[in-house]
């Protein structure tokens, strides 16, 4: 491949596609053709940068210049200054909410800066679809090494030394399980790669998948190796079509080289891969379920042990790992045990991914050493909460997770701290919530999930789950009794302890956490009658402030429900018996009004119908309103 | 009961059919309210299930306890009558006057000598009889939808575990399963049908009623949710006059909740085929159902 001037890499991850990565991809090539710079400038078009927040986004090479929040009427005064005149456009780049100034440079960007790249070292540096970019950066050295250098054993006594464990969440040793497994006598065995991330909020798997899907072919490939598999299994969710996409084309690209398929590198090792979609049950990313559903059977889990390790798919062992803990294998086996084993904390090595989301600044996906903080993690990497707004709480490990509120912003971030915490690590969602989220409905929503997607199998988890629900439903309702708390508390612990998979022993911790450390809203919801967040429909009313309101009719227009009264010059009103109270008027007010308030926990202020605006000075007429809205 | 009009004179007996809780529980209340009830019950004794258990769920009371005195009282009440291994043939008449044919079976054994202690079952050589299979007619499917099914088929039955890469490709053809077309497939890979249905009414993304030509994913991930997607729910769901999980009558739309698409740097986020609508609001949502109307020819869209 010839040397080119300036390489472009354009992030072609989910949430860059949906922004419009393709659209700009074409308008990027037209300009550069129009310019006659083709042989000068090449469009990679890369996995998941990580920082979704700014797509559809754009890394000039060799400089790292960032580009975000691109739009197609942007390119051709963006090929024009920059890449023919050499000038970067500054209106383009990142700026930080509080600062004036942009920062060009990628490495400058905090969100980068404090991040440790081991499993996405790949990410938007390659082409995910072309084998020799991931070879070009050491890619399959490391299969090579372990192939040709290293027994099965050897390879064992690395990963047990390196102290990975596993990322979906329980955070099992990984060379543990693989010498379990390695020591059973039966044959044959198999290896899955556990991709069903069905856990609202976290988007890593699919994004490794995305960007380096060979990282994640040869990790599996040296835990088959190291067990003695010869045939392994994908599992992804069917929700990620790009995914199955990019590791179909992968998987070929392998075959093709020779790196996967009938005696590999001619070592005498054979070993071939296999994609399996999901269809959207949550209780799948649970390993016996699993089983069953790449088996065709109904996917209930079922009672451990004996552990999938020893009897798994087939009923043949089998080793289950996450994306992320296949796609570490690689890096651990080139750069040694020893030098992973030092990062991180005393019982989690390595690097997490998170997906940082929410209400938060720089939304995306970080990969960070384990134990640091959640401070540096959401003011730091995060960039804080929008709209200066109080940061209320971090939601981590999905529905089997809890909420972690500000009062312990300095908790180091590994499995047992977590844990104690109340929380889990899970697959690695972080969802920063901020004052306008009520916890009860938090906590509501969990259980909702939970309740939907239990298989049935357990009564506690199934029916118990429902119990929490009907409680939880009465006080956000309005409905809560004395009692109520303790009632949850109970039934909570009755749960966890008689449910059999993960889903039932760890669905009922959104619900206990919320309790433990927002017990007082719940005691707000129930004793009150008041959602402090104002959120909880029953609890809630729309309001206009009389002093505040311009009269500009635009809430009236675009209320569904029909439910304001309102004319030219005359103070708008909500018929409080009409409103649905969808929070449309909330959102139109002009934010210069901000006229519509939301009121919980206290009578709605009568207003007279037929009072004559107050005008402010200099206010703006409607049409002009309407237009710069 | 009585469907308006005159009101006939009830003749004052009741029958209770099924004798588990609930059943016994409404005998006690009939006839404690002056009624001669008859109490049927295809097993050899009542109680149901809740015999079977130790302790109920969520209240953890004893089953036991909450069923003795039941029993006990059924079996002295002088206005019932317990009618066990019986089955209702045929109801006639109408509420409040009917008459009921019941089928009795033979039980063998003489009630009123019994003692109740077990031995025969314990002493019977026969321990399982198989019944024999109800031949059942192959099913008959339209020519091209045959030649497709058996394509796909062909395509995964050598593979292990062919069922889900078969069912997910029948649903990518027809938005959901026909049922002859499971039917068909039941039979074709030799899978009992009541299997093939426990899997395909597991999953999220399967479904046994067709479904619209657009599917309307509103992902309620936990980003989206605090991001306000119950509100988008909510709009698309007044515009298009249906709730989650129905289809519109055009067969064009279908309302759906989803579990998270991954796409949380771009919440609230729904899907519409393969397009991911990022960070919308609700005052987005009729123009965007116009579009999709307009590219099906169909006039003016309903907007709420």
């Amino acid at each position: 491949m010839a040397a080119r001037r300036i390489e472009l890499m354009l992030c072609t991850g989910t949430g860059c596609v949906a922004g419009g990565a393709f659209r700009i991809k074409k308008v990027l090539e037209e300009e550069i053709a129009r310019h006659g710079l083709q042989s000068e400038i090449s469009i990679v078009p890369t996995g998941c940068n990580g920082f979704c927040g700014q797509g559809p986004l754009l890394v000039v090479m060799p400089e790292k210049i960032f580009y975000g929040w691109l739009k197609t009427e942007d390119i051709p005064f963006l090929v024009q200054e920059h890449f023919l005149k050499g000038r970067p456009v500054k209106k383009l780049m990142f700026t930080p909410p509080e600062r004036k100034e942009p920062i060009p440079l990628l490495s400058d960007i905090p969100f980068f800066k404090k991040q440790m790249l081991i499993v996405l070292r790949n990410k938007g540096i390659i082409d995910p679809e072309k084998i020799d970019d991931y070879i070009a950066r050491d890619g399959y050295a490391a299969l090579e090494k372990v192939l040709t250098s290293m027994t099965p054993e050897e390879v064992i006594e690395e990963i047990i030394k390196s102290g990975l464990r596993g990322r979906g969440g329980a955070g099992f040793p990984t060379g543990i399980k693989w010498k379990v497994c390695r020591n059973e006598p039966k044959t044959p065995k198999y290896v899955i790669c556990n991709c069903d991330e069905g856990d609202p909020g976290a988007y890593m798997d699919r994004s490794v998948l995305e960007s380096d899907p060979h990282s994640v072919i040869e990790g599996q490939t040296i835990a088959a190796y190291a067990i003695g598999a010869s045939h392994g299994y994908i599992y992804v969710r069917t929700e990620y079509p790009l995914a199955i996409k990019r590791m179909q084309k992968a998987i070929e690209q392998a075959r093709e080289y020779g790196l996967l398929g009938e005696n590999i590198l001619g070592t005498g090792f054979s070993f071939d891969l296999e994609i399996r979609e999901g269809s959207g049950a949550f209780v799948c990313g649970e390993e016996t379920s699993l089983i069953h559903s790449i088996e065709g059977k109904s996917p209930e889990p079922r009672q451990r042990p004996p552990f999938p390790a020893q009897v798994g798919i087939w009923g043949c062992p089998t080793v289950i790992n996450n994306v992320e803990t296949l796609a570490t294998v690689p890096v651990i086996i080139n750069r040694g045990a020893e030098w992973f084993s030092k990062i991180g904390t005393e019982t989690s090595k390595g690097t997490k991914i998170f997906s940082l989301v929410g209400k938060i600044n720089n939304t995306g996906l970080i990969e960070v050493p384990m134990g640091i903080t959640l401070r540096e993690i959401i003011y730091e990497i995060g960039g804080g909460i929008p709209g200066n707004r109080k940061f209320k709480a971090v939601q981590t490990g999905g529905p089997s997770g809890g909420c972690i509120p500000a009062s312990l912003i300095d908790l180091p971030i590994d499995y047992e701290s977590l844990t104690q915490a109340g929380s889990m690590m899970g697959s690695g969602g972080m969802i920063v919530m901020d004052e306008d989220t009520c916890m009860v409905d938090v906590a509501k929503f969990f259980i909702q999930f939970t309740n939907d997607e239990s298989c049935g199998k357990c009564t506690t988890c199934r029916d118990g789950s429902a119990a929490l629900l009907e409680v939880l439903t009465r006080i956000t309702d309005g409905e809560g009794q004395e009692g109520d708390i303790e009632f949850l508390e109970e039934l909570a612990w009755a749960i966890k302890d008689a449910s059999m998979c993960g889903l039932g022993t760890t669905l009922p911790n959104p619900v206990l956490t919320t309790i433990r450390y927002f017990r007082e809203e719940y005691e707000a919801h129930i004793r009150e009658k008041r959602c402090p967040a104002k959120v909880c429909k029953n609890l809630i009313a729309y309001w206009i402030d009389p002093q505040l309101c311009q009269a500009c009719l635009i809430c009236k227009r675009e209320c569904p429900a029909e439910a304001i009264y309102g004319e030219k010059h005359i103070v708008h009103v909500i018929d409080q018996s009409k409103c649905t109270k969808c929070g449309t008027c909330l959102e139109v007010c002009p934010p210069r009004f901000g006229a519509v308030k939301k009121l919980s926990g206290e009578p709605v202020p009568p207003v007279e119908r037929g009072m004559k605006v107050e005008r402010k000075k200099k206010t703006a007429t409607p049409l002009q309103e309407q237009s710069s809205a | 009961m009585s469907n308006g009009g005159e009101r006939r004179e009830k003749v004052g007996a009741a029958l209770v059919v099924g004798g588990g809780i609930g059943g016994m529980q409404a005998a006690l209340d009939l006839a404690d309210a002056g009624i001669k009830v008859y109490l049927v019950e295809s097993k050899p004794a009542i109680g149901g299930v809740m015999s079977q258990l130790d302790k109920t769920f969520p209240t953890n009371d004893c089953a036991m306890c909450t069923m003795a005195p039941r029993l006990v009282a059924i079996g002295r009440h002088k206005d019932i009558e317990v009618l066990t291994l019986t089955e209702v043939e045929r109801i006639e008449g109408e509420p409040g006057n009917f008459t009921v044919t019941l089928r009795r079976r033979a039980r063998f054994v003489d009630e009123n000598v019994c003692t109740g202690c077990g031995s025969c079952v314990a002493n019977c050589p026969v321990r399982f009889i198989p019944q024999p299979l109800d031949s059942i007619p192959p099913v008959k499917l339209a020519p091209e939808v045959q030649a497709r099914v058996d394509q796909i088929i062909a395509e995964h039955r050598n593979r292990p575990g062919p069922l889900m890469p078969i069912l997910q490709s029948i649903n990518a053809v027809y938005n959901y399963f026909p049922e002859d077309v499971l039917r068909y497939v039941s039979q074709q890979l030799g899978i009992p049908l009541t299997h093939i249905l426990r899997v395909a009414t597991f999953y999220n993304a399967f479904s046994i009623v067709p479904r619209g030509k657009y599917i309307i994913n509103v992902c309620m991930g936990t980003t989206c949710y605090v991001r306000g997607s119950e509100r988008l729910m909510e709009r698309f769901s007044d515009t298009l006059k249906i709730k989650p999980e129905e289809t519109t009558p055009d067969m064009l739309f279908t309302l759906k909740a989803v579990r998270c698409i991954g796409c949380c740097g771009l919440a609230p986020a729904v899907m519409i085929g393969d397009t991911v609508y990022g960070k919308l609001t609700v005052k987005e949502i009729p123009g965007i159902i116009k579009k999709f109307q307009g590219a099906n020819g169909h006039g003016q869209a309903h907007t709420g």
